[in-house]
C-alpha cells in the first residue's frame, strides 16, 4: 500500500515536473523576440551598429523610449509617436463600439428574429471577411470621396466597421444561439417589443462576448496599416503610420533602438487590454464563441 | 378574433430586417461591389489607374505566365497547411497544460498572448535577426560550443518559407490556445473521471473523449487561423520582403506589388480574383454545411 | 442586392466630390522621407517655404522605398483629394502627367531658365510631351563602390579599375579573412550591382538598348550572360550573414573594416561622415570600375496637382520656386548626402566625393553616357524593372545558371510586355 502510493506519488510529481517543464520552455520561446525587443531598446544606437543584435547592452539607456515618445521625427514634425496615439484612440474607440453593436444586434436578428433568408445573409456577411484588403483599396477610396470622408478619422472609422462586421457579427450569432428562445418567447408574450428584449434581456447576457469581440476588433483595428495609411493623411494618420516612418526608413540610417522602442510603446494599449481582459477573454470564449 | 395589422404591427415585423439592412447594404458594397469591380479591373488592361476597357483574359494568362505567381500559390496552400497544423497542434498542447491547475496560468496566458498585440512591423525585425545565422540562435549555440550547429533557413530560398511559419505561429497560437481552452473549461469535469476509474490513460482520454468533443473550438480556430493566413502580409513584409529571390512570396504580397508597385493593376485584380475563387471553393461548403446543419438542429 | 446596389451607386454620383477644403497658406506634401538626414534636408525646404509666408503640412509615408507612399498617393487621387505636392521617383510622375493630374510648370521653367540649369538626361522624368511638370531637388549617383581605406591599404589594395580587377581584389580579401563585399540578399541591393556590372561592361548604349528599349537581341545577348557570369563572382565574395541585411548594417561593416567594399549609391556617404571618417582619409569612394566611365542617375522631383483653389495654386507657386533655388538646392543636398539637382551650383562647400559626383556629371552630361539607375526606377518602366528585380534576386540566392537566369528575364520581359 504504501509503495503503490509513494510510486504514485512519485508518477505524478513526474507528470508535474513535465507539464510544467514544457509550459515554461514554451514560454521561453514565445519572449524571445521580446527579449531581443528590450535589449535593443535599451542599447545606444552605436552599439547596435558595432554588431551588437542579440547579446546584453553594455550600457543600459533609457533615451531610445524617450525619443520614441515624444522626439522623435515622423516626417518634418518631431513630436514623437505621443499626437498619434491619440488618433489611433479617438479612431478605435468608435470604431469598436460600431461593429460590436452592430453586430451584437446582427447576431440577435440572426437567432432570435429569423426569416426566411437570414441564414444567407450571414452567410455573405462572413464571407466578406476572407476578401483581401489589398483590393478593396481603390474603390474604397473612391466611395469614401463621394462621400466626403477621404483622409479623414470618421472615413477610416467607417471603414473598419463595415469590414469588422464580419467577424463581430459571427461572435455574436454563435453565442446568442446557446440562449433558449424560450427566453425571448416569454418575454415577446409579456409584451416586450423588439429593442426591449434586445437591450434589457441579451445584452446583459452577453456580457462575455462582448468582452471578446471587443477584444479582437480593438486588436486588429489598433495594428491595421493598410487602411491607415491609405484613408488618412498626415496629421490624422494612426500611430501604425507613425510607426512605420520611424521603422521604414529606405536610404537613411535606421535607428532600430528607438524603432523596437517605438514598437512597444505603440503595443502598450493592446497589451494592457490583452492582460487586464484576458481573463475575461477565455471566459468570454468558453461561454460563447466555441459552440458553433 | 384576429384584429387588423396596424402600422405599428407592420413595422414591428419589419424591424428585424431594418435593422440588418445597414450591414447588408454596407457589405453588398464594401464587399460584394467591390468584388464586381476588381473582376471588371481583371478583365481590362488596366495599369497605374483603373481603366474599364475589355481584354478578355489577358491578365489571367500574364498572371499565370509570371513564376513569382505560381511561386505565391505554391507557398500559400505550404503555408496555410503547416500554420494550421502547427498552430492547432501547439496551441492545442498548452491549452490541456494549462488546463491542469496550474499556478500563475494568468501570466503564462499573457505571455502566449501578446504576440498578437504587436505589430508585425518590428516584431519582424527581432525574428529577422533571430533567425541570421550570423548574429541569432545559430551563433549563440556555436558560441556555446555545439560548432556543427546550423540554423540557417532564412538564407535557403527552399525552406525560408519555413521561417515564415515560425513567425506566424508565434504569432497565433496564443489564440488558438484561448480557444481552446475556452473549449476545455466547458467540458464537463466528471467525464475525465469517470474515463479515469474505468482505467483509461490521460493520453488515451484526451485523445479518444476530449478532442472530439472540441470540435466547436476546432472549427472556430480553422475559420480564424485561415483568415489570418490568407491576410498574412505586414508579416512577410517585414521578416523576409518575399525573399531569398521570391522563395517567400504570397499571394497577398504579389498583388500588393503588381497593383502599387510595378504599375499592373490588371495582374493585381487577377490575382484577387483567384485568391477570392480560392478562398469561396474552400469557405462556401464550409458554411453552406455548418448553416445547413444549423437549419435542421437547434 | 442589385437593387441595393444600384441604390448605393446612385447616392454615391448625386453626393458632391470632397471638398478639398484646405486652409490658407498651407502646402501639403507626400513624401517618403523619414531618415533623420533626410528630415534634416526636407526642413532646409519647408523653412524656406515658411519665410515666403506658407505652412507646409506633412504627410510622410516612409516605406518599401516609396511604395508606401505612392499607394497612399493613388488612394488620395481616386477618392479626389490629391496633395498639393507630391515626391515623385522614377515614372509616377510621367504617368500622372500622362494622365492629366500634374499642373504645368513650363511658365516658371520659362521664367526663370531652369530648363537650362538642368541635365538633359533627366528631361524624361520632369518632362512629358511640351509640359514640365516637375522639379527636381537631388541628383543621387548609383553607382559608387565605398572602401575601407586602412583595409584597402593592408592588404595593397588600389582602386580596382575593371570587375576583373575589382574580383581579384576580392579573392586576395577573401583569403585574407576579410570579407570583401559588404551585400545583402534584399533584389534591390544586388541589382545595383548587376546593372553596375551591366553599364562598366558593355557601355551606356549597350544599357539603353537592354535596359530602356528592352531589346530582345541585347536582353539575350552574350553581353547579358557575362554580366550574370560576373554577379555569380560577386556572389562567392559575400559573407554567410547577408540575408536581410539592410543596406546601412552593410556600410556599418565597411566603416569597421570588417568588410572591405561595398558597392551602393552615394547614401551611402552619409553613414561613413557619421561617424566622423574622412573621406580619401578613413575611407574611399569611386565609381564602379568602367572602361568609359558612366553616372547612374536618381533625382527626387516635386510634381504639383491640379486644383481650382487659388490659395493653393499659390502655395504650390511658391514651393515649386523654393525647390529650384540654388542656395536651397546646396543646403539641402549638404545635409541628403546626394549633389544639386541644379548643375549651376558652385561645389565649393561639398565633401570630396560629392566634388567627384560633380565632376564626373560634367563629363558625363558632355559624352553623353548619364543614364538613369534601373534600381531606383530611372530606366525600366516599374512593370519591367520588377522582372529584373525577380530574376536577379533569385540568381544570386539560387544554384540558376546565367543562362536559365537570362531565360528567365527574357520570358518574364516579355510577359509583362
Amino acid at each position: 500500500m504504501a509503495t503503490d502510493r509513494r510510486s504514485a506519488r512519485r508518477a505524478r510529481l513526474i507528470g508535474r515536473a513535465f507539464i510544467y517543464g514544457a509550459l515554461i520552455a514554451l514560454a521561453a520561446f514565445y519572449l524571445m523576440p521580446l527579449w531581443v525587443m528590450i535589449v535593443t531598446s535599451l542599447k545606444s544606437l552605436d552599439e547596435i551598429y558595432s554588431g551588437s543584435f542579440i547579446g546584453m547592452p553594455q550600457a543600459v539607456t533609457f533615451e531610445a523610449w524617450g525619443k520614441a515618445w515624444s522626439t522623435a521625427c515622423i516626417g518634418t514634425k518631431c513630436e514623437g509617436l505621443q499626437p498619434y496615439f491619440v488618433n489611433s484612440l479617438m479612431m478605435v474607440i468608435p470604431a469598436v463600439i460600431l461593429s460590436s453593436g452592430i453586430g451584437a444586434i446582427n447576431g440577435y436578428v440572426l437567432t432570435k428574429w429569423r426569416f426566411r433568408g437570414s441564414n444567407i445573409v450571414f452567410g455573405m456577411l462572413l464571407f466578406g471577411c476572407f476578401l483581401p484588403f489589398q483590393a478593396v483599396l481603390l474603390p474604397m477610396a473612391q466611395v469614401l470621396g463621394r462621400l466626403g470622408l477621404a483622409g479623414s478619422i470618421p472615413g477610416l472609422v467607417l471603414v473598419h466597421t463595415v469590414y469588422g462586421i464580419a467577424f463581430t457579427t459571427l461572435f455574436f450569432r454563435n453565442y446568442f444561439i446557446t440562449i433558449p428562445d424560450e427566453l425571448t418567447k416569454a418575454a415577446q408574450i409579456d409584451g416586450a417589443g423588439f429593442f426591449r428584449i434586445f437591450f434589457s434581456i441579451m445584452l446583459p447576457a452577453a456580457l462575455p462576448i462582448i468582452v471578446v469581440s471587443c477584444i479582437w476588433q480593438f486588436t486588429q483595428i489598433w495594428n491595421d496599416f493598410l487602411f491607415g495609411v491609405s484613408f488618412t493623411a498626415g496629421e490624422s494618420s494612426p500611430v501604425t503610420v507613425a510607426l512605420n516612418n520611424i521603422v521604414n526608413v529606405t536610404m537613411g540610417r535606421k535607428q532600430y533602438n528607438v524603432d523596437m522602442a517605438s514598437a512597444m510603446i505603440a503595443a502598450i494599449p493592446t497589451l494592457v487590454v490583452y492582460v487586464v481582459a484576458g481573463r475575461y477573454f477565455v471566459r468570454g470564449l468558453t461561454a460563447g464563441a466555441v459552440k458553433g | 378574433m384576429r384584429r387588423p395589422l396596424t402600422f405599428k404591427d407592420r413595422l414591428a415585423a419589419l424591424l428585424p430586417k431594418l435593422v440588418l439592412s445597414p450591414s447588408i447594404l454596407a457589405v453588398s458594397v464594401g464587399v460584394y461591389l467591390f468584388i464586381v469591380w476588381t473582376a471588371a479591373i481583371s478583365f481590362s488592361s488596366s495599369k497605374m489607374m483603373p481603366r474599364f476597357d475589355f481584354v478578355g483574359l489577358d491578365q489571367y494568362v500574364r498572371l499565370w505566365s509570371t513564376p513569382r505567381w505560381i511561386t505565391a500559390v505554391e507557398n500559400l496552400f505550404l503555408f496555410t497547411a503547416l500554420f494550421l497544423a502547427v498552430t492547432i497542434a501547439i496551441g492545442l498542447f498548452m491549452a490541456i497544460l494549462l488546463d491542469q491547475k496550474i499556478r500563475a496560468e494568468g501570466v503564462l496566458r499573457a505571455i502566449y498572448l501578446y504576440p498578437m498585440a504587436l505589430s508585425f512591423i518590428v516584431t519582424g525585425t527581432a525574428w529577422k535577426w533571430i533567425m541570421n545565422p550570423t548574429l541569432g540562435v545559430q551563433k549563440v549555440v556555436n558560441d556555446l560550443g555545439w560548432t556543427s550547429f546550423t540554423f540557417d533557413w532564412i538564407t535557403r530560398p527552399e525552406v525560408a518559407i519555413y521561417c515564415v511559419v515560425i513567425a506566424a505561429v508565434w504569432q497565433s497560437t496564443g489564440f488558438a490556445m484561448a480557444i481552446f481552452l475556452a473549449g476545455l473549461r466547458g467540458i464537463d469535469n466528471s467525464i475525465i473521471k469517470a474515463a479515469q476509474i474505468e482505467g483509461a490513460g490521460l493520453t488515451r482520454i484526451y485523445l479518444a473523449i476530449i478532442v472530439p468533443m472540441l470540435r466547436p473550438a476546432f472549427l472556430s480556430v480553422i475559420v480564424l487561423l485561415s483568415y489570418i493566413s490568407i491576410k498574412s502580409f505586414d508579416l512577410v513584409l517585414a521578416l523576409t520582403n518575399a525573399g531569398p529571390g521570391s522563395a517567400t512570396e504570397m499571394p497577398s504580397t504579389f498583388m500588393f506589388s503588381a497593383t502599387f508597385l510595378r504599375n499592373q493593376m490588371g495582374v493585381g485584380a487577377a490575382s484577387a480574383m483567384m485568391m477570392l475563387m480560392t478562398v469561396a471553393a474552400i469557405i462556401v461548403p464550409y458554411l453552406y454545411s455548418e448553416l445547413k446543419e444549423d437549419r435542421n438542429g437547434h | 442586392m442589385s437593387k441595393v446596389t444600384k441604390f448605393l451607386m446612385a447616392t454615391a454620383l448625386v453626393l458632391p466630390l470632397a471638398s478639398t477644403a484646405h486652409a490658407e497658406g498651407k502646402v501639403e506634401g507626400i513624401h517618403h522621407w523619414v531618415s533623420e538626414s533626410e528630415v534634416g534636408a526636407l526642413k532646409v525646404l519647408t523653412d524656406s517655404l515658411g519665410a515666403k509666408g506658407f505652412t507646409w503640412e506633412d504627410s510622410a509615408v516612409g516605406g518599401l522605398s516609396g511604395a508606401n507612399a505612392t499607394q497612399a498617393l493613388r488612394t488620395r487621387m481616386a477618392a479626389g483629394n490629391p496633395p498639393a505636392t507630391m515626391q515623385l521617383l522614377g515614372y509616377e510622375g510621367v504617368e500622372w502627367a500622362n494622365e492629366g493630374a500634374l499642373r504645368s510648370l513650363n511658365e516658371p521653367y520659362a521664367k526663370n531658365g531652369w530648363e537650362a540649369a538642368i541635365a538633359p538626361a533627366i528631361l524624361p522624368f520632369v518632362k512629358a510631351g511640351d509640359d514640365y511638370f516637375a522639379v527636381p531637388i537631388n541628383m543621387h549617383r548609383q553607382n559608387w563602390v565605398w572602401a575601407n581605406k586602412a583595409v584597402f591599404d593592408a592588404h595593397g589594395i588600389t582602386e580596382p579599375k575593371s570587375w576583373d580587377e575589382l574580383i581579384a581584389a576580392g579573392k586576395t580579401l577573401k583569403e585574407a579573412g576579410v570579407t570583401p563585399i559588404a551585400l545583402s540578399d534584399q533584389s534591390w541591393q544586388i541589382l545595383e550591382v548587376f546593372e553596375a556590372i551591366l553599364t562598366d561592361q558593355n557601355g551606356t548604349d549597350f544599357y539603353r538598348k537592354a535596359v530602356i528599349d528592352l531589346d530582345e537581341a541585347a536582353l539575350s545577348g552574350p553581353e547579358m550572360l557575362k554580366a550574370f557570369d560576373t554577379l555569380g563572382e560577386v556572389r562567392g565574395l559575400v559573407d554567410a550573414g547577408y540575408t536581410g541585411r539592410d543596406w546601412a548594417v552593410a556600410t556599418g561593416m565597411v566603416a569597421s573594416g570588417e568588410a572591405a567594399m561595398q558597392i551602393m549609391g552615394d547614401w551611402a556617404k552619409g553613414e561613413f561622415l557619421a561617424k566622423g571618417m574622412k573621406p580619401g582619409v578613413d575611407f574611399l569612394c569611386f565609381p564602379t570600375p568602367a572602361a568609359t566611365p558612366n553616372f547612374k542617375f536618381v533625382i527626387d522631383s516635386f510634381g504639383t496637382f491640379g486644383n481650382e483653389d487659388p490659395a493653393i495654386t499659390a502655395g504650390q507657386d511658391a514651393w515649386v520656386e523654393t525647390v529650384m533655388d540654388a542656395e536651397n538646392q546646396k543646403n539641402f543636398n549638404l545635409i541628403k548626402g546626394s549633389i544639386p539637382a541644379r548643375t549651376d551650383v558652385p561645389v565649393d562647400d561639398f565633401d570630396d566625393c560629392a566634388k567627384r559626383s560633380f565632376a564626373d556629371r560634367e563629363a558625363a552630361v558632355a559624352a553623353g553616357t548619364m543614364v538613369g539607375g534601373l534600381t531606383e526606377g530611372f530606366a525600366a518602366q516599374p512593370q519591367f524593372a520588377g522582372v529584373f528585380f525577380d530574376v536577379v534576386g533569385q540568381f544570386f540566392v539560387t544554384e540558376m545558371t546565367s543562362q536559365e537566369a537570362v531565360q528567365m528575364l527574357v520570358d518574364g520581359i516579355n510577359n509583362a510586355r
